[in-house]
């Protein structure tokens, strides 16, 4: 990964380093990324699905029924609030 | 009867219970094993929950200051069985951040280990198996991704149980990665975990992917063939090669077939579960946004983005790292070449593991050092600490039941190996480990809550 694409990519993920940080990430990056580069060589045919899930599960849908929920307050609790709305930034 | 079942008919009293929370608090001031401990327990049998299991109303962090003051206003489905069960909470266990760590340092407060506070007690479930090893009547609730449990487990010699992919719901715990996590149980012995297991595993209407255990699973007895995968084996420490060739040579003596096999499929199994791994975390830590709950910003004046970011600023280096990783496995220029095939790699390792389990239980060492000291795992690379996950990695890759117990100890640490099974042959393993523990006595530094 050259240096513009990883200062890209800190700024996709909103992530904010500092310079000696990044040169820390990078180089950890670069090492972990080389290491991962092993799996080019396993040869995995084209028709092997992807496994999403490691063990095939049942599809299992319910009703799409409402259900109140009772502690609406202490959802609210959590974060600032003003009447009844979240605060949050400017978008 | 368990031993569980008769604890809870005895009921201990009140002062009991002050007694325990108080030495818990105290030796807590040293080994780190719990993030807040219930003070005001009074009844019940004592359980912990892993710090990413949501407790209503108690402060559950996953050992991260992004949710520093979260208080969940639900109690995930494990914490809701259990308590209706008879159980009480007795606190929130210490934790790697959001899971991400083999050692137990990823945590404002670094996990010791009760057999020597120099050294790391493992991870991610640190505490989890810190409070298993330090209390006599009591089981942790934990959670493991990548061998979260097993690790642990085996660091701070207690029996680590991670059940199939898919048996207990995992509502209420807060997402490392989707298509690995799964919550599982900490003790000290194979017959606390099997009761604990009756009460949790099972449907959930909220969980869609939970699917419980087959109908009449309870039964399972233990196969008498052990599969040893050796080319696993070939970059171990030579004090654990040598401590489970003796405890495969008990097992031999005991009537146990053993067959060595060698398994090249799962070579890349280390970079197959971190890529998908990094994946997932990348996408589920993109929910912390400094507004909705756990640490929250003041200053509402800031642009979107600028707010965004400076709330990410609390979260620690490997959870950076993994964020910056995963991202970019995403990405659409190198999505085939790490993602999409590490899934379709993680299908045919699968499919061999299967098979394998298939002529009888899998078993292997947990960890391929001793507990080393924390100064020396202060040291290690971030890859240097992926590659420590060398034995855990494939059973949890897959989903497959896995119970890490301990069978030797070296200098007075204990030893782990762990037992790996076919998908939903939790009881078969359980059995295992049952039978091996009318043989072997467990060691303890501790043994608070003693009756």
């Amino acid at each position: 990964m050259d240096y513009k694409e990883f200062e890209r990519l800190l700024e996709v993920c909103r992530i904010r380093l500092s310079k000696g940080e990044k040169e820390g990430m990078k180089k950890d990056i670069d090492e972990i990324l080389e290491y991962f580069n092993k799996i080019e060589k396993d040869k995995v045919g084209k028709d092997v699905k992807p496994a999403y899930q490691p063990i095939d599960l049942p599809e299992q849908l319910r009703e799409d029924e409402v259900i109140p929920f009772e502690d609406v307050d202490d959802i609210l609790a959590n974060t600032k609030t003003y009447r009844f709305y979240i605060v949050g930034p400017k978008i | 009867m368990s031993r569980i079942q008769e604890f809870m008919d005895a009921d201990p009293g009140k002062d009991y219970y002050a007694k325990l929370v108080e030495e818990l608090s105290e030796l807590n001031t040293k080994l780190n094993a719990f993030n807040n401990i219930n003070m005001s327990l009074e009844s019940g049998y004592p359980v912990s929950f892993k710090d990413n299991i949501c407790v209503k109303g108690v402060e559950t962090t996953a050992s991260s200051k992004v949710l520093k003051g979260y208080k969940p206003p639900f109690n995930a489905t494990v914490v809701e069985r259990l308590l209706s069960k008879g159980f009480g909470f007795l606190g929130k266990t210490n934790m790697d951040e959001f899971g991400f760590g083999s050692f137990g340092l990823n945590s404002e407060k670094p996990a010791r280990n009760p057999f020597d506070k120099e050294r790391v007690a493992g991870g991610s479930s640190s505490g989890a198996a810190i409070a298993a090893a330090i209390m006599e009547n009591h089981v942790a609730i934990a959670e493991s991704t990548g061998g979260s449990i097993a690790a642990p487990a085996s660091f701070c010699g207690v029996v680590g149980f991670t059940p199939t992919y898919g048996v207990v719901s995992r509502y209420g715990l807060i997402d490392y990665g989707n298509s690995l996590d799964k919550i599982g149980i900490m003790g000290r012995s194979a017959d606390d975990i099997r009761h604990v297991f009756g009460i949790i595993n099972g449907k959930d209407r909220y969980d869609a992917t939970c699917t419980g255990m087959p109908e009449g699973s309870e039964s399972q007895r233990s196969s008498r063939k052990l599969v040893v995968i050796e080319n696993l084996l070939k970059d171990i420490d030579a004090a654990i090669s040598k401590s489970f060739e003796r405890t495969i040579a008990k097992l031999e003596n005991s009537g146990f077939e053993v067959e060595r096999i060698n398994l090249k499929e799962l070579d890349s199994a280390i970079a197959v579960y971190y890529i998908i791994a990094m994946a997932e975390a990348s996408t589920n830590l993109a929910k912390y946004t400094g507004f909705k709950y756990g640490n929250i910003l003041d200053d509402f004046s800031k642009e979107y983005n600028e707010f965004f970011t400076e709330a990410r600023e609390k979260f620690g280096n490997e959870a950076k790292r993994r964020i910056v990783l995963g991202t970019y496995i995403r990405s659409a220029s190198v999505r085939e070449k790490y993602y999409y095939k590490a899934l379709q790699i993680r299908r045919r390792i699968g499919e061999r593991l299967k098979e394998a389990a298939g002529k009888g239980h899998i078993i292997m060492p947990t960890m391929p050092m001793l507990p080393p000291k924390i100064s020396e795992a202060n040291k290690l690379s971030p890859l240097q600490t992926y590659m420590v996950d060398i034995l855990t990695v494939p059973a949890n890759l897959t989903g497959l039941p896995h119970i890490s117990f301990p069978t030797d100890y070296s200098n007075g640490l204990p030893i782990g190996t762990q037992v790996i099974g076919a998908p939903y042959e939790e009881y078969k393993l359980l059995d295992f480990v049952g039978e091996w523990e009318k043989v072997f006595k467990y060691r303890f530094a501790y043994n608070l809550g003693s009756l």
